[in-house]
């Protein structure tokens, strides 16, 4: 019945073309070519906006904006879930899902794939400066970020959860939570690194910072790291034994879609090999289909591993959703770390 | 005259629209609890009594702290500047404000970005200095960057309001002084400055009013560490999503700012009334 | 005498290398070969070929273009009339009036770009290219009344009068006797209103929809991979101003030139 619904609105596309999807979209996060490309194969028109953060996205929706198809993170995509704003997805619209790796699938945020596919993947690790960084001292683990011999010399994120996730699986606890003492004892971690290490709590600026070769040692994204080690051969990546977060960035379809023949057809546009192919290539992320990603890492990104992150290690979680108490406990810790000296 | 006094009510309904009723929502945000929703709205003041943690007082008080010596920097750097600039023919004059407002009209993002590469460890002025046998000065994530950043965004903040009031000042004004056999720094301080005290006035206040609620300068300059005012309303509006409270700090500066500007403004008034 | 110019030529020429000089860096990267922007490796023309390549970064230029100018043009008519009109009303509502246009001024633009939010979503405006518009009004027009007011008070205020006994009609006095004499405060604001909307991201960003964004939307939304596509952006900006400029301003004095001549 969908399936019939959906082909008739397909063909209904060639007749007219006032069909329009409305796409919300992280900034600098796609192949722009790849959109014009869906406009003219389904003679529709894309209206295309970006966000900065998953937050501000969220504010957007809040206000009464309507999209159609959106790409958030995980944890915000199980935000939407929870507020019952999200269609199902019918993976019988997606044939290109075939290509797609099990081990981005499945995940906590939405065990069943029941609303979101997959659009682009990593983790987050040490990216760190080979001819500084004595490679025995990685087997510290995250510990490393309190060795006082890089004093002075590291970045932090500036963004309390993924900073929260470093000194909670240093201490071997879960990162996503909810026991106070837990959390302040990540604080205490935390409030002693800044002491004795002196770091940068730095944002983006992290990525041309590091190309430039001007610290030791930063906690970035894996697709970032990819894109920073093609610029600066000195740098390597490496994710903690401890765990760490991996994260999944994956295309949903909202309840304001009405045309969701169209929506499906952008997402399974989307996992076309050679479309995922072209967007991985631009955006230099990880793609979720296997061979995209394969032909990625052949020719783009030769020898730099931090473009294939393992899924699969036992200690690494994904961002769960925080209640809002919870959230605001750790912003209040994070203001006290960042703006006590 | 009188014909035009009823010109003012065109904005007087629309600043009822447009700024009078956000601002009321906000304040009602900020004495209330129960999410952005306002349907189950429930009346508190735990929101401004969170205000006084010393935590939050500190970035309060760095932030005014900033605030204060960025604009004094620009007080300086531009009333001298705008007085030199009204010592050039009127047409010139003209060019060299418009020359003033121009880098203004590139996006402050990629301007701080190339403060960011001009200043970094490995920027162009320590490579610079680096060639000439110096050693490189740690420059980034300082004071010294944030406030540098911060004037040279602000500068024609101060610059246009300070020459607007020297420009079409009475020089005979000053001859007189001269001719009375005043000295060149009285004229200036008992002449000159004391009729242009309304730019300066104007200049100040909309140099503190923006120093005082940036944020992305400190943030890219001065690193996450540089947590002030504007970055603690942003995080409790947008990454947290606590409106309530987010009202209540920006009530509370706007309430400071307030009186910071009375204040001011009861100088001028003193001043004038001397006379 | 002579001396004294020197100087003061010498200390308008490094305040403007203070503010030139990340516009030259900006300038300079823009013919980066990699992405970076702060790091130059290579000379190439690839990211002006990317601008004009890029249609979303052209749409976005027409929309700031074309706010910035509405925007400036309808406030500072709104602006100047308040301000004179201001001067001649009672005490009361003319502290009122100053102090509210104060407010946007004064709040961080995260909390205008709020209150605007809810409140055309509160009326059911369609957020776009329209309620764009309405909010760049919104927060230019005070930059004009602080700017032209100050100038309005210390103005003259026996001139309009007796050029209204004199016969004049109120529209001309107006335009006649006391915009002229405003004309810096006027000056002061175009150039005020025009910066604060071509610069403005926080709450162009609230209260936009449909697609309808401009360069800062652009330019902060590109966080994650910024490239110096907009450095080329910037780099053509300053060119066409230089252009104008020289166009304005030398041409008339080349042209003076040669008739006195003759």
């Amino acid at each position: 019945m969908v399936m019939t619904l959906s082909m008739s609105l397909i063909t209904g596309c060639g007749s007219k073309s006032n069909k329009t999807l409305k796409v919300y979209n992280a900034g600098e996060y796609i192949d722009t070519e790849l959109i014009h490309d869906f406009e003219k194969e389904f003679d529709c028109k894309v209206v295309y906006e970006t966000f900065d953060s998953n937050e501000s996205m969220y504010t957007k929706v809040q206000s009464g904006e309507k999209y159609d198809v959106i790409i958030p993170s995980d944890y915000m995509i199980e935000r939407l879930i929870k507020e019952d704003a999200l269609q199902k997805i019918d993976w019988s619209l997606i044939p290109n899902a075939e290509g797609l790796d099990e081990n981005v699938l499945g995940l906590a945020c939405d065990p069943d794939n029941e609303y979101s596919v997959p659009y682009f993947y990593g983790n987050v690790g040490i990216l760190y400066d080979k001819t500084v960084v004595d490679e025995a001292d990685l087997k510290d683990g995250w510990e490393i970020l309190r060795n006082e011999k890089y004093k002075g010399m590291l970045y932090m994120y500036d963004s309390e959860r993924d900073s929260f996730m470093i000194a909670l699986k240093a201490l071997g606890y879960s990162m996503n939570t909810t026991d106070k003492n837990e959390i302040d004892e990540a604080y205490e971690w935390l409030a002693d690194q800044r002491d004795t290490m002196e770091p940068v709590y730095a944002g983006d600026d992290v990525i041309d910072n590091m190309i430039s070769g001007n610290k030791a040692m930063a906690i970035v994204y894996s697709g970032d790291a990819t894109y920073i080690m093609s610029e600066n051969e000195n740098l390597a990546f490496f994710a903690p034994e401890e765990g760490t977060n991996i994260w999944n960035d994956a295309m949903i379809i909202t309840k304001d879609c009405a045309d969701t023949g169209l929506a499906h057809e952008f997402i399974n546009f989307m996992l076309d090999p050679d479309n995922a192919y072209a967007n991985t290539a631009e955006v230099g992320y990880t793609s979720p289909v296997i061979e995209a990603r394969k032909k990625a890492a052949a020719d783009d990104y030769a020898e730099i591993d931090a473009y294939i992150p393992d899924m699969t290690r036992p200690n690494d979680e994904v961002f769960r959703y925080q209640d809002s108490e919870t959230k605001a406990y750790f912003a209040e810790l994070w203001t006290k770390i960042k703006a006590a000296n | 005259m009188k014909h035009f006094r009823r010109m003012i009510w065109p904005y007087i309904i629309w600043a009822f629209v447009i700024i009078v009723l956000p601002l009321l929502m906000i304040i009602l945000y900020s004495v209330t609890k129960g999410g952005n929703e306002l349907l189950n709205i429930q009346f508190t003041f735990e929101n401004f009594k969170r205000m006084t943690e010393p935590i939050y007082v500190d970035v309060f008080a760095k932030s005014f702290k900033l605030g204060i010596l960025s604009v004094f920097i620009c007080l300086l750097i531009g009333y001298t500047l705008a007085y030199l600039i009204t010592s050039f023919s009127e047409k010139v004059q003209s060019i060299l404000i418009l020359a003033v407002t121009i880098p203004m009209w590139i996006n402050t993002l990629l301007r701080t970005y190339a403060w960011i590469s001009l200043l970094s460890d490995n920027g162009l002025i320590n490579t610079i200095l680096e060639k000439f046998g110096f050693d490189p000065i740690n420059m980034m994530y300082t004071d010294f960057a944030v406030v540098l950043g911060l004037v040279s965004d602000l500068l024609p903040f101060m610059v246009i309001p300070i020459y607007t009031s020297l420009s079409k000042m009475d020089h005979s004004l000053i001859e007189a002084a001269h001719d009375l056999g005043a000295n060149k720094f009285k004229t200036f301080w008992r002449v000159t400055f004391k009729l242009s005290i309304p730019g300066v006035l104007n200049g100040v206040i909309m140099t503190f009013l923006l120093s005082i609620s940036t944020f992305v300068i400190p943030k890219l300059l001065g690193g996450g560490q540089y947590t002030l005012i504007g970055n603690l309303i942003e995080n409790q509006f947008i990454s947290i999503g606590d409106w309530n409270f987010g009202s209540a700090i920006s009530v509370i500066l706007a309430f400071i700012i307030l009186m910071s500007i009375t204040f001011m403004k009861k100088i001028d008034k003193d001043e004038i009334e001397e006379e | 005498m002579k001396k004294k110019k020197i100087g003061a030529i010498l200390y308008i020429a490094l305040c403007f290398i203070f503010l030139y000089l990340p516009i030259v860096v900006t300038m300079f990267y823009s013919f980066n070969s990699s992405k970076s922007l702060t790091k130059f490796q290579g000379f190439s023309f690839r990211w002006y070929q990317n601008l004009f390549e890029s249609s979303d970064i052209m749409r976005a230029v027409w929309v700031s273009l074309s706010i910035a100018i509405l925007a400036t043009l309808i406030s500072t008519v709104l602006g100047t009339l308040t301000s004179i009109g201001l001067s001649k009303n009672r005490k009361i509502l003319k502290e009122l009036v100053i102090n509210i246009n104060n407010v946007p001024i004064m709040n961080p633009d995260i909390v205008t770009a709020i209150g605007l939010m809810i409140l055309f979503s509160a009326f059911h405006l369609e957020k776009g290219y329209l309620t764009m518009l309405l909010a760049h009004i919104a927060f230019c027009t005070p930059y004009v009344i602080t700017s032209v007011y100050p100038k309005v008070r210390t103005m003259d205020p026996n001139l309009a009068n007796a050029a209204m006994d004199l016969g004049a009609t109120p529209f001309q006095a107006l335009t006649k006797v006391i915009l002229p004499m405003l004309k810096e405060g006027i000056f002061a604001g175009v150039l005020l209103a025009f910066t604060m909307s071509f610069d403005d991201f926080v709450i162009s960003y609230f209260v936009t929809g449909n697609g309808v964004s401009n360069i800062s939307i652009v330019v902060y939304n590109m966080t994650k991979r910024t490239n110096p596509t907009i450095n080329a952006l910037s780099t053509i900006v300053i060119m066409v101003i230089a252009v104008t400029l020289i166009i304005v301003n030398v041409v008339p004095a080349i042209a003076g030139k040669k008739k006195k001549g003759k």
